[in-house]
């Protein structure tokens, strides 16, 4: 770095270019008055005002001023950086200068957008021009760093998300982490019966998928696992995972089962997960028939011999030789450094005990639409038959639309499912028990390939849809018809006549919300939520699988709610930019980091522990200690620059000089009136 | 049987009084209506109403207020807030209706020979004057001027409840009535 003088560099020829942005900045902004004021301003040789900056003609402008005035610094009031920065900054560099040398100003979002009116709005525009011209007299030429990318990628989540993602990844030739924490991978599609609106098997679907991902060769799979810390930067993560014991080697175990069979516990009895509590299941368990990995799991929490050390540990006696169990095991910690991440952790269903006044959890035959998912699945805890908690099949079935979806006191969102997945539950319903199914919707959406044709099929199928959503559901019988039944209240809205509906079973679509621990792992991987709480994607149209954080990607439901379609054609898109960043093998990174003025630094730490990227350390123990910054690590956020007690961290593009000088452009402006 | 017409031209919609009602402490959210139903659903007197609580909504929404202005419903509703409390969007509905009540006192399109209307206006004439209410005189100002056969049907027990002692005709004044009149014109002005 070059020694700063107080004084104004006297050899700086600033351009200043104005844009129309059409009528988006034109109508509201004078945009002439405000390239007139900056051809006033000292320093600045050329102005222009021009309709489009963006455009090819008005990049060349910027090429052609620059070998004609010789300009060496550049003025662009327009549009947000985040959308053109790099435009002008590719303009100026094209016409030999170097990009840094160019600042933005932002006069149609902070300007012409936010304010009615024209004569203050071009106030505003001129000051924030003239705080510009300030300050990119004192924007120095800098260069961008490369980091190589590693070619490794972990996959965190093992639904169909993370499946169709690692497997893509692993077919192209790359190695994959896929990360899982429960004992199989599957996710909640490994829960379903028929998949909407095909009604194909969701079994045999995802199942060859599942043991595509053991066999693969370039997938590591762990199961029982979880992502505990997240060092590095785009390229060269260093990611640390816990894997929780299973006590069941799955190097040894042959899947035979013998063991479950062994166990002293003759009779299931603790409540089996992934059924939901809706059967039961030993200590030691495979979660389903077709689980990968295809090796038993013991539950800690459940096992005599963890409980009281006491068991005679049958299990152990029946897998004799081959001595796959092992009750000693303990958390082991995976060190793997990767060069991109993609998130597929999922979502979790609403739990409809917010809505007492459905009942659910008062009367025992209010189901949620998952639980009703394994009672019609085959391998369920009814084998498929739909019966209710007391044996008896249902005549009548109530299924209740957007619990707890499009709903201000809990999710405001539509969660894009229920709808469809309802439709699919009540034909599946009325085909196996041929009972009378109602629907109960607010608005029926059926937006996807064959979806309104599904919903056709049913109504010709006979099923009732009545629009309006159920006030409450009660035993409570006013009527002898309603007596020993489920009594849902709700207007018919198209009827405008409010009805009484008494049903055997009441199914709560409930909807899609994101994992309660998602902010954990948002703050893991440094990515960004939105107010909702799914992860957040860098833009909604045209970066829908990228994320703040570089080299991490977002697909499925953990970014928002979707169906399977569209899971996997994102999670498809989350490897596709993974393998794009992975082929380029390095990237540039923005120059916009924090460095230590070495001589004036204490090595006091406050930096060190402030760093939200841990990417300052203390170095020169013996000699002179003090603060290094790694500019790969660092994302520019400022936060040592500004806690630094003695103002020895500085910020390329954001040194004291640039502000200060920016700053004393406003002051300047309401100073002079 | 007679057929009648219930088609509606737009020009009997009225949008600036939506606009106005919009405005109305309590009223702000019920442009965000679903028309879920969940208000009808939740009602306890839904089932006696000549529009559901919804279609009241669905008739501010559009502008129609003389048919809002002059049902039943907003007449009936218990203020038991039960819809309020449910709706999915937070709309207060119990205070819609007493908006929509205020409203059509003040354009006198409530409907003749419904005691409610006859009972609000009453209640609040008596409480502005005195300071406190006499059921004795209000049921039987409300009867008189809404149906006066009621008070042939409900001779007998007013009898007894007299005798009781849990009905009196004697009319209680608090002092300073002047004071409890400044307040109320001073929240008629806040309106």
């Amino acid at each position: 770095m070059s020694e700063r003088g107080q004084k104004l560099p006297s050899d700086v020829r600033v351009g200043v270019y104005v844009c129309h942005c059409g009528v988006n900045i034109a109508a509201v902004v004078d945009v002439r008055q405000v390239a007139q004021l900056a051809r006033g301003l000292p320093g600045v040789v050329v102005a222009r005002d021009y309709n489009y900056m963006c455009s090819d003609p008005g990049q060349e402008l910027i090429r052609q001023d620059i070998r004609d005035y010789a300009l060496n610094r550049i003025v662009v009031a327009s549009c947000s950086p985040h959308l053109h920065e790099e435009t002008f900054r590719h303009a100026a560099a094209a016409g030999g200068l170097n990009p840094y040398l160019v600042h933005m100003v932002n006069i149609r979002e902070h300007v012409s957008w936010v304010h009615p009116d024209r004569e203050r709005a071009t106030e505003k525009a001129c000051e924030l021009v003239r705080a510009a011209v300030r300050r990119v007299v004192w924007h120095e030429p800098l260069e961008q760093a490369r980091v190589s990318i590693h070619p490794d990628v972990l996959v965190v989540g093992g639904g169909i998300a993370g499946i169709h993602a690692a497997l893509t990844l692993a077919n192209a030739g790359k190695r994959v982490y896929l990360v899982e924490r429960q004992p199989s991978i599957g996710g909640h599609m490994a829960m379903f019966d028929k998949t909407f609106p095909t009604l194909d098997c969701a079994a045999c679907i995802l199942t060859p998928k599942m043991s595509a991902v053991q066999a693969h060769p370039n997938i590591t799979l762990w199961t029982l696992a979880e992502v505990t810390r997240v060092e590095g930067y785009v390229g060269n993560y260093e990611v640390e995972i816990t894997r929780w014991p299973r006590y069941v080697r799955e190097d040894l175990c042959s899947g035979c089962l013998k063991c479950i069979e062994a166990c002293v516990y003759k009779d299931a009895r603790f409540p089996d997960e992934f059924n939901l509590g809706l059967s039961k299941r030993k200590p030691i368990y495979l979660p389903f028939p077709q689980a990968v990995p295809q090796v038993p799991v013991i539950d800690p929490a459940t096992c005599i011999q963890f409980k009281s050390g006491k068991c005679k540990k049958t299990c152990v006696e029946a897998c004799g030789e081959r001595g796959a169990i092992d009750l000693q095991a303990v958390p082991k910690v995976e060190r793997v450094r990767v060069g991109s991440v993609i998130l597929a952790t999922g979502f979790q269903t609403f739990d409809p005990r917010r809505m007492p006044e459905y009942g659910y959890g008062i009367y025992p035959n209010v189901y949620t639409s998952l639980e009703v998912e394994r009672l019609v699945n085959a391998s369920g805890p009814t084998g498929g038959e739909i019966v209710l908690r007391d044996g008896r099949r249902p005549q009548s079935v109530g299924i209740i639309h957007c619990v707890g979806s499009r709903d201000r006191r809990h999710n405001p969102w539509c969660s894009r499912v229920c709808c469809m997945y309802s439709l699919k539950l009540a034909h599946l319903i009325r085909e196996r028990t041929g009972a009378e199914v109602f629907n109960f919707y607010i608005d029926m959406r059926t937006p996807g390939k064959g979806f309104e044709e599904f919903y056709q099929r049913l109504l010709e199928e006979g099923v009732h849809f009545i629009r309006g959503r159920v006030a409450g559901v009660s035993d409570w019988a006013l009527d002898p018809s309603e007596e020993g039944k489920l009594v849902l209240r709700v207007e018919d809205t198209l009827l405008g006549i409010v009805r009484r509906i008494p049903v055997d079973m009441v199914v709560l679509a409930v909807g899609l919300e994101p994992r309660s621990d998602a902010e954990e792992l948002r703050r893991l991987f440094r990515v960004s939520c939105s107010a909702e709480g799914f992860f957040l994607e860098r833009h909604p149209k045209l970066a829908p699988v990228s994320t703040f954080a570089e080299g991490v990607f977002v697909a499925g439901c953990c970014q928002g709610p979707k169906d399977i379609p569209d899971t996997v054609a994102q999670a498809g898109a989350a490897a596709a930019e993974a393998l794009a960043l992975i082929d380029r093998g390095s990237i540039e990174q923005e120059p916009n980091t924090a460095y230590v003025l070495a001589d004036h630094c204490s090595a006091c730490r406050t930096c060190v522990s402030l760093c939200p990227y841990s990417a300052i350390s203390i170095v020169g123990g013996d000699g002179r200690p003090h603060a290094e910054i790694n500019p790969a690590l660092c994302k520019g956020c400022g936060t040592c620059v500004a806690a630094c007690p003695s103002g020895s961290i500085r910020q390329h593009l954001f040194e004291d000089e640039q502000i200060v000088a920016e700053i004393e452009g406003i002051l300047a402006g309401v100073a002079g009136g | 049987m007679a057929v009648t017409r219930t088609l509606r031209y737009q020009r009997e919609a009225d949008p600036e009084w939506t606009e106005w009602l919009r405005r109305q402490p309590g009223c702000e959210a019920f442009w965000e209506c679903l028309q879920c139903g969940t208000c009808s659903g939740a009602c306890p007197l839904s089932i006696y109403m000549d529009f559901t609580p919804r279609r009241v909504i669905a008739l501010v929404r559009e502008g129609f207020y003389r048919d809002a202005l002059s049902c039943q419903t907003i007449w009936l509703c218990a203020s038991c807030y039960a819809c309020a409390v449910h709706c999915p969007r937070g709309i207060r509905i119990t205070d819609l209706m007493y908006t929509l009540k205020r409203e059509a006192i003040r354009r006198k399109v409530h409907p003749k020979g419904l005691p409610t209307p006859v009972l609000a206006q009453e209640f609040y004439r008596m409480v502005q004057r005195r300071g406190r209410n006499s059921e004795f005189w209000l049921v039987l100002r409300m009867a008189l001027k809404s149906d006066p056969w009621a008070l042939v049907r409900l001779a007998r027990s007013g009898w007894r409840l007299l005798r009781a002692g849990r009905l009196s005709m004697r009319t209680e004044q608090i002092r300073q009535a002047d004071q409890l009149r400044t307040m109320f014109a001073a929240a008629r002005e806040g309106r």
